[in-house]
């Protein structure tokens, strides 16, 4: 599938707040003219003029609405730390929406969200979505981080029918990670196996492969990677796929970002 | 003082000296919502080789102050899916390309040339002896004269009639004198720079960032390495130079046209501004190509 539409655009910042002492949840007025987008899909922001940094930066679109559209900025170096900064009222140049897979509607399923930190973004957005058009049954998200402090669960209104979260160092929720809780919870019988949507770090959805992917009927994954034009021209993102032929590269950008997790070549994804 | 736009080599004539660089803009359908790649003199379109190579696996890129280190390696369709479906669309959309040809050796170079001279609608290619982020042919081609003369004289005897370019590397001592090599072996035109050769480490985990360590680095960054390389082929060779290599605004290439080059090439810039390359054509529409500066030739090396 190739989504069509993409272009550039100038959105003005209506709020950005801190959503955790890494995180910031910055919501934009939708630009006019900006085509709807999918969950999965992403935006890439320009930081300078030229210089340093150099490239733009791709975020998933957290939640589109007719007025506004959502991001999630996890600040983790130069960069981020930029658009982290912008405040209301500034303009923010971005690019998109990209990615051409997204993440496919459940029609009227149950599922399963596991979501890693800054990767609750395109989650959250999937919920949304499909709870406002009525598109899903039981929605049960799973939110895994570092610390309680770390944790971003205030960005999931409107969301999943069922919440929980995972924290490492046990300061809230489940203690250990979010596969762990996962895995817990199917043995106990008490989550929904139709579908399982994932987004968060590479050891995160390796793991959830590795332990409960075969559990669920489908697993889609949403993946991260370092980008330079976010249209698949570079191959600069590209992931190992496994294909009846032998694994072929796939750029994350243009070919996902949305990817069923068990055709990834993880082996092989070196990072 | 100015030029006029219009850029011909031999019979081959180009509506303007603006075109997208090899690699960043791949085969040109991907920017194709983002640049109006018909008001281009043209695109340069990503490396080809005979056979399809899946490019190399581990990191790809990495960011630099001002540049960017890539291991692409090569990654492209082949030969065969490259005509049947990469050309069509931008021959069909008014889009002039030059196709960018790459070799791992000599016979797969030879039947890259063959094929070549069997697509009727291609009649500009860009030779690509000079990639750094493959294990043969690139850059050892790139960075020895003789073997390079004998490169560019078989695609000159095989392609007849077709504006040849020939890419070369900015790492070696003297890239005038390889210049020079191509321009007696019959090519037509002389595109500079590719990648500057370069590595980065990771000190986290003590490991090098690529697979293959070296890597290629492109940006502003490498950009007065370009300039000052255009300016010595300028003065060295008579067919007109492609500039390349870190252009990131209408100056920097007004800047390139005043080194000597005759046309300039638009990469990484188009990753965070891809309505540049339309800036500079409408820059050189309003105001001209830019003549060389007075007093180029003369300075002393």
């Amino acid at each position: 599938m190739i989504l069509s539409g993409k272009g550039l655009f100038s959105a003005r910042v209506l709020e950005n707040r801190a959503i955790s002492p890494s995180t910031h949840l910055i919501v934009m007025i939708r630009p006019d003219g900006f085509p709807e987008a999918q969950p999965g899909q992403f935006v890439s922001i320009r930081i300078t003029g030229a210089g340093a940094p150099l490239l733009r930066r791709p975020y998933s679109i957290c939640d589109l609405t007719g007025e506004a559209l959502t991001l999630l900025v996890k600040i983790v170096g130069v960069g981020s730390a930029a658009i982290a900064g912008t405040r209301p009222d500034e303009m923010i140049d971005l690019l998109g929406p990209l990615g051409n897979e997204t993440f496919p509607d459940p029609v009227g399923e149950d599922a399963v969200f596991v979501a890693g930190g800054a990767g609750l973004a395109p989650i959250v957005f999937a919920i949304r979505r499909w709870t406002r058009e009525g598109t899903i049954g039981r929605s049960v998200l799973l939110h895994g981080a570092e610390c309680r402090d770390e944790l971003l669960g205030d960005v999931t209104g409107g969301g999943p029918t069922e919440f929980r979260c995972a924290t490492i160092d046990g300061s809230e929720g489940h203690h250990g990670d979010v596969v762990t809780l996962c895995e817990q919870l199917l043995d106990a019988g008490r989550i929904p196996t139709d579908l399982l949507y994932s987004c968060g770090p590479r050891g995160m959805v390796k793991a959830l492969v590795e332990r409960v992917d075969g559990r669920f009927a489908a697993h889609y994954t949403s993946l991260e990677a370092i980008m330079a034009c976010g249209v698949g021209a570079c191959r600069g993102c590209t992931v190992p796929v496994a294909t009846e032929s032998g694994a072929v590269m796939k750029a994350v950008c243009s070919d996902g970002t949305v990817f069923r997790a068990r055709e990834i070549a993880w082996d092989e994804w070196k990072d | 003082m100015t030029r006029e736009l219009e850029l011909r080599i031999g019979n081959v004539i180009f509506q303007n000296p603006v075109f997208l660089a090899s690699g960043p803009a791949g085969y040109g359908a991907e920017y194709a919502e983002l640049i109006d790649l018909g008001r281009l003199g043209g695109v340069v379109t990503k490396t080809v080789t005979f056979e399809p190579r899946p490019g190399n696996p581990g990191r790809r890129l990495w960011e630099t102050p001002s540049g960017l280190l890539n291991s692409v390696g090569l990654e492209n369709v082949g030969s065969k899916r490259f005509f049947a479906e990469k050309i069509p669309p931008l021959i069909d959309n008014g889009v002039k390309p030059v196709v960018s040809l790459g070799a791992e050796d000599w016979d797969q170079y030879r039947r890259m040339i063959e094929i070549t001279a069997s697509v009727e609608a291609v009649d500009a290619v860009e030779l690509n002896l000079s990639c750094p982020n493959v294990e043969r042919g690139g850059m050892t081609i790139g960075t020895d004269p003789d073997l390079l003369y004998e490169y560019v004289r078989h695609a000159r005897d095989v392609l007849a009639g077709t504006a040849i370019f020939a890419k070369l590397t900015p790492n070696v001592a003297d890239i005038a004198s390889i210049a020079l090599a191509a321009e007696e072996a019959g090519a037509d035109g002389i595109t500079a720079i590719n990648t500057v050769v370069g590595m980065d480490i990771d000190t986290v985990d003590g490991e090098p960032i690529f697979d293959r360590v070296r890597a290629g680095l492109s940006g502003p960054a490498i950009m007065p390495v370009a300039l000052e390389a255009v300016w010595r082929i300028a003065r060295t060779v008579d067919i007109p130079v492609m500039g390349v290599g870190g252009i990131s605004s209408v100056g920097d290439a007004r800047k390139f046209f005043m080194a000597g080059a005759s046309a300039v090439q638009v990469g990484t810039a188009i990753f965070y501004d891809p309505a540049l390359p339309g800036h500079i054509v409408d820059a050189l529409e309003r105001d001209g190509v830019p003549e060389p500066c007075p007093g180029m030739r003369e300075a002393e090396e």
